[in-house]
């Protein structure tokens, strides 16, 4: 039951990272500096 | 009903009197981020020995990932990074991405600094302090309800960073090599708008109530990760190895140099926390005054320019700090810090985490039942092991042929060096580094 508990706990909480617009933001900002990086090359 | 109100008066004026003092302490450890972020920069002139700036970026993160763990086992022990993230596991994800982000600016700086020079990239990337404001006010309730003197404080100190920025990025056209200082000054402004939405993990990190200490140690994780792909898949394994291998003698210095930037990050992670991001980051950003100073007095990076570059670089640099001053001058009222109180509730409901332990986090004190947090052995091992690496290559190291001025640099090592002790001594007193 506890095994259950958590495991619908970590599903909650990756839900929660994947639907928050702070996590988003970042991902989207790393994307084009990366981008910038190789045209620096 | 007198009897009645006078504790709650009391434990109103306690509240107020701790919230000033730690505003206090974060704008002094914004300070200080600043002189140390500033020295941080000057192992990476080394470019110049003909080191590809993908092997100096690598061999800078592994000095700051030995930092990055060594310092909390030291100052707090790992016991309590394991606690913090058994309750805010989810801040694993921003602490890897903003390490990201780092290691991609920090890339994008030593291309800067190779393009246009030090003195001049500096303020350009700097400019994340105006992003910094942007999110904090958008995502994290900053400057709400902050009334129209900090309002102007905020943004006029802003505009005025903008003017001091292109001023320097018109004498950047005449400072650099030819062909080049235009994507100089992109590389620069790119490391500011990476570094500027990194701290949108920062400001999350601690609304939620996590230890700058823990923190730090899984950004690392994200920023040795990300360093090391770009370097293997820019350079190739064995092409890396080998220069690697050929820039041994100066590993020390340039590890030296991410080790310095740890304790400068150290302390923007506590002016983060405790004064939040839109004044943390223009107060840690002072380091631009600081590396003007070490690129000048040290290496005589302005020496034989014309006079009118030179009015450019100071004027452009004078001004941007008048910036910085009105900003970090113009701290949060209690109406403003309501509204974060809000933000990190919000937070809290979201990811589950205790409001008690986020109220006590805020307030730079444990919370209730919280164990105290203890080193043990393998906290010792960790730091014998970090120092063991450092004098390893320290034997090895040697002086790099450059013209440098031993003097003002003895005198800003001290000035580092006085400053360390006054934070760390008021940090340790206000919060026992909580």
């Amino acid at each position: 039951m506890e095994s259950i508990g958590n495991k619908k706990a970590s599903a909650s909480r990756l839900s929660n990272v994947l639907t928050d617009v702070h996590f988003w933001v970042p991902v989207v900002v790393l994307l084009a500096g990366l981008l910038l990086l190789s045209f620096m090359r | 009903m007198t009897s009645a109100a006078q504790p709650l008066d009391s434990a109103a004026m306690q509240r107020a009197s701790r919230s000033k003092t730690l505003q206090l302490l974060g704008i002094l450890s914004g300070f200080t981020a600043g002189a140390w972020l500033g020295a941080a920069e000057a192992p990476t002139k080394l470019v110049s020995t003909g080191i590809s700036p993908m092997a100096i970026s690598l061999i800078m993160v592994i000095g700051v990932f030995l930092a990055r763990w060594s310092l909390p086992a030291l100052i707090l022990g790992t016991s309590s990074i394991r606690a913090d993230v058994r309750r805010a596991p989810h801040l694993i994800i921003w602490a890897i991405l903003a390490g990201c982000l780092w290691a991609v600016a920090n890339t994008l700086t030593i291309f800067a600094i190779r393009d246009i020079g030090l003195s001049i990239a500096f303020p350009l990337w700097n400019s994340n302090s105006l992003l910094g404001i942007f999110w904090g006010f958008l995502f994290f309730n900053e400057l709400r309800q902050a009334g129209w003197r900090r309002w102007t404080g905020v943004l006029g100190g802003a505009l005025v960073m903008c003017v001091g920025a292109t001023l320097l990025a018109i004498a950047s056209s005449a400072q650099g090599p030819a062909g080049h200082s235009f994507r100089g000054v992109w590389a620069a402004l790119g490391a500011g708008v990476l570094w500027g939405t990194m701290y949108i993990p920062y400001r999350k990190a601690y609304l939620t109530g996590m230890n700058p200490l823990s923190f730090v140690t899984f950004f690392t994780f994200g920023e040795l990760g990300m360093m090391s792909a770009l370097a293997i898949g820019y350079t190739g394994f064995a092409p890396l190895w080998k220069e690697l291998l050929a820039a041994r003698s100066v590993v020390f210095w340039l590890m030296l140099g991410g080790f310095i930037w740890v304790i400068g990050d150290l302390f923007q992670q506590y002016a983060a926390k405790y004064v939040g991001i839109s004044r943390g980051i223009p107060l840690s950003n002072s380091n631009q005054l600081w590396g003007l100073l070490w690129g000048i007095l040290v290496f005589g990076e302005l020496h034989g320019r014309s006079s009118s570059t030179y009015a450019q670089v100071v004027g452009g640099s004078l001004l941007m700090m008048l910036g910085v001053g009105a900003v970090a001058f113009s701290s949060a009222s209690g109406e403003e810090q309501t509204r974060w109180k809000e933000a990190a509730q919000r937070e809290g409901r979201r990811y589950g985490v205790a409001a008690d332990y986020v109220e006590a986090r805020m307030d730079g004190r444990q919370a209730a039942g919280e164990l105290a947090p203890s080193r043990s052995v393998w906290d010792w091992l960790l730091v014998a092991a970090a120092s063991a690496v450092f004098m390893v290559f320290a034997t090895m190291a040697r002086v790099p042929q450059m013209s440098l001025h031993w003097g003002p640099a003895a005198l800003l090592v001290a000035a580092l060096l006085v400053l360390l002790f006054i934070c760390t001594l008021a940090l340790w007193r206000t919060t026992r580094f909580h």
